[in-house]
């Protein structure tokens, strides 16, 4: 057994050299990446997007909200950040969105960073220091401004129209209740062919198949790449098939008419076991 | 009157003989007494609601000082069935980050209650852990645990805290980071556990989504094994999730304890093998080693010294974290804590230059 004052060396001896572990950046660029690496240092923040993301999202809340097992599901990286934010309704708290275009005030990110009374859990970044109140503001200005998407993204609307990503997956098994479905575009849908034709959800009986009831489908609040779609009775448990038709008239199409192209379905279970 | 003290006062020195193998919340205090989290706590892998065996030596060993409450003990049973605990963490603190100004405020870290209904005594459980401030409610776990008629295996099923490695008290530190399971990320599963003589094993499998609903049919499995001396104890952990549809994250962990005198040391390394992130993955390196110094009944010196590669293909990168806290309980159900977190990092990012001083109130049932 060791006596106090050898075990206080010990102590002072593994902090100091663990103190003395901390990199001296060399090689590293201001988000601490490789030099050369393609991540050059970003441009000083401003009020819009992409600022946003490589100053804030990208160096500071990927750590934690990136990839498999990001908190509530909100991964921050620059391919998901925009569509899992802009419109979506937060987990947390379910009546507010994530962000609310035009709404600083009622947006839940907003919220958190600010830590404001009315959120739940505690405030972003977790265990780091808030980020600067002028940080929030160009945030909050982004916001104001609408919200919109990046300039770069933007760039990808001369591409054919297409699903990017939808929830839940094909051949997922969600647990029940199943509240909202998201489908998000690498466009801007037109709101106006949206309707029970061209979104259609089907529950499947062996090889029968019935609608599956009632639901609503409309664009995110101010994300129009995002279509929301939810049931207006619980689904029951069973395998369901989401249908988009892309062909033939009245099919899906963005705001300057290109269609889908193809019907576009995914299949997936609800589960109601507890 | 005089009988009923004489009763008290033999129940407590039971107690203390007992504390040989007994313990409380934090697992450098199980370290430092020798047994497992299930001595002391109704969850078997720690933390939360303390069974009436906690909460007396809570009140009766933690304390510099005891207030006399006689008789009365808060044993947290409000019946047979029904048991209540609670925990509230109140924080002024002022923390710096170079070419920043000094923040400074007051700050509700977290109050919680936890609530359990022994439906079943010794062998049904139902478990609540709802989190009540800051902010508005927020369950973190809610679970219903059958034990096994003698106490070797136990089935949970519900939302919980994912069983990896230490379940320390401070859910910044690097190794409850980059693993992503802390006391803040509960996950919705199954767990399957077996306590027998010196070994404490569990296997979990849940959504993978850390609070968020299930979006695919991959899944996450957590598997830990411990090996518990009086002494000293030695584990690991390993937890693979496929729950991404980008890809798969692994994290694999070894943790221990050793008590030499009035110091327990506790220690933790996690590698984790993040394939699920846009730019093809990340390997990341964690290290923890805390020595907790008890200098006297209710007054506790704590020293952590933390260590993390962010991204083990990259040079020049790491991070490290010291941090210096002063723990006194100086009456049962309150605790203050002062202390200091240092945090260094790479040159080019200020947010890794952190220096956080803070003072604590910590009040709990």
């Amino acid at each position: 057994m060791l006596d106090v004052s050898g075990t206080r060396l010990l102590v002072l001896s593994a902090l100091a050299l663990l103190n003395a572990c901390a990199g001296n950046g060399a090689g590293l660029d201001a988000n601490g990446q490789p030099l050369g690496s393609g991540s050059a240092p970003p441009p000083p923040l401003t009020a819009d997007f992409q600022s946003i993301q490589d100053n804030v999202f990208t160096p500071i809340c990927v750590r934690c909200h990136g990839g498999a097992g990001a908190p509530q599901g909100l991964e921050l990286d620059a391919a998901h950040s925009y569509a899992l934010l802009v419109g979506v309704p937060s987990n947390e708290q379910s009546g507010l969105l994530r962000i609310k275009p035009g709404a600083p005030d009622s947006s839940y990110l907003v919220l958190k960073l600010e830590g404001a009374a009315g959120i739940v859990g505690v405030q972003m970044p977790f265990g780091g220091p808030p980020l600067p109140q002028s940080t929030i503001d160009v945030i909050r200005q982004w916001i104001s401004d609408g919200a919109a998407n990046s300039p770069a993204a933007a760039a990808v609307s001369s591409a054919a129209f297409a699903v990017t990503a939808i929830s839940p997956a094909q051949e997922a098994t969600v647990a029940a209740p199943l509240t909202r479905m998201v489908v998000a575009f690498n466009h801007e849908l037109d709101a106006s062919l949206v309707n029970d034709t061209t979104v259609h959800l089907e529950h499947l009986l062996g090889e029968a198949a019935e609608p599956a009831g009632p639901f609503g489908a409309e664009l995110a609040e101010g994300n129009p790449r995002v279509l929301l779609i939810t049931p207006r009775r619980a689904l029951a448990a069973g395998r369901y098939r989401l249908t988009l038709r892309g062909n033939g008239g009245g099919a899906l199409a963005d705001v300057d008419a290109r269609v889908l192209g193809d019907d576009y379905t995914r299949e997936f279970t609800v589960d109601t076991t507890p | 009157m005089i009988i009923r003290s004489l009763r008290f006062s033999a129940r407590c020195l039971t107690l203390a003989v007992l504390l040989a193998a007994g313990a409380h919340a934090e697992p450098y205090l199980a370290v430092g007494q020798g047994p497992k989290c299930s001595q002391c706590h109704v969850n078997p892998t720690g933390g939360g609601l303390r069974n009436a065996f906690g909460n007396v030596f809570a009140q009766t060993q933690l304390p510099a000082h005891r207030v006399d409450t006689g008789s009365d003990v808060w044993a947290g049973q409000l019946s047979r069935y029904l048991a209540l605990g609670a925990d509230l963490r109140f924080d002024a603190q002022a923390q710096q980050v170079p070419h920043s100004k000094t923040l400074e405020d007051f700050q509700m870290e977290q109050t919680r209650l936890y609530v359990s209904a022994s439906v079943i005594p010794e062998r049904l459980l139902l478990y609540v852990d709802e989190q009540l401030a800051p902010g508005g409610a927020l369950n973190r776990e809610a679970f219903g645990l059958f034990w096994s008629a003698d106490h070797t295996w136990y089935l949970k099923g519900g939302q919980m805290y994912l069983p990896f490695g230490l379940r320390l008290q401070d859910q910044t530190a690097f190794v409850k980071e980059i693993t992503g399971i802390n006391m803040t990320t509960p996950d919705q599963g199954l767990e399957l556990g077996w306590l027998k003589g010196h070994w404490d094993a569990q296997l979990a499998v849940s959504n993978g989504t850390a609070g968020g609903a299930g979006t695919s049919n991959g899944k996450q499995s957590s598997a830990q094994l411990a090996w518990v001396e009086s002494a000293w104890r030695l584990g690991a952990a390993a937890n693979y999730n496929d729950a991404a549809a980008s890809g798969s994250r692994s994290a694999y962990g070894v943790f221990g304890g050793l008590r030499t005198g009035p110091i327990a040391w506790l220690g933790e390394a996690d590698l984790v093998d993040d394939r699920s992130l846009p730019n093809g993955g990340v390997e990341m390196l964690a290290a923890l080693a805390e020595a907790n110094w008890s200098i006297a009944r209710g007054n506790n010196l704590k020293i952590t010294a933390e260590y993390l590669d962010p991204n083990r293909q990259v040079g020049h990168d790491q991070q490290t974290r010291w941090s210096v806290v002063y723990e006194l309980t100086p009456v049962q159900f309150v605790q203050l804590r002062a202390g200091v977190r240092y945090a260094d990092g790479i040159p080019q990012l200020a947010t890794e230059h952190t220096r956080l001083y803070f003072v604590q109130l910590h009040g709990f049932f």
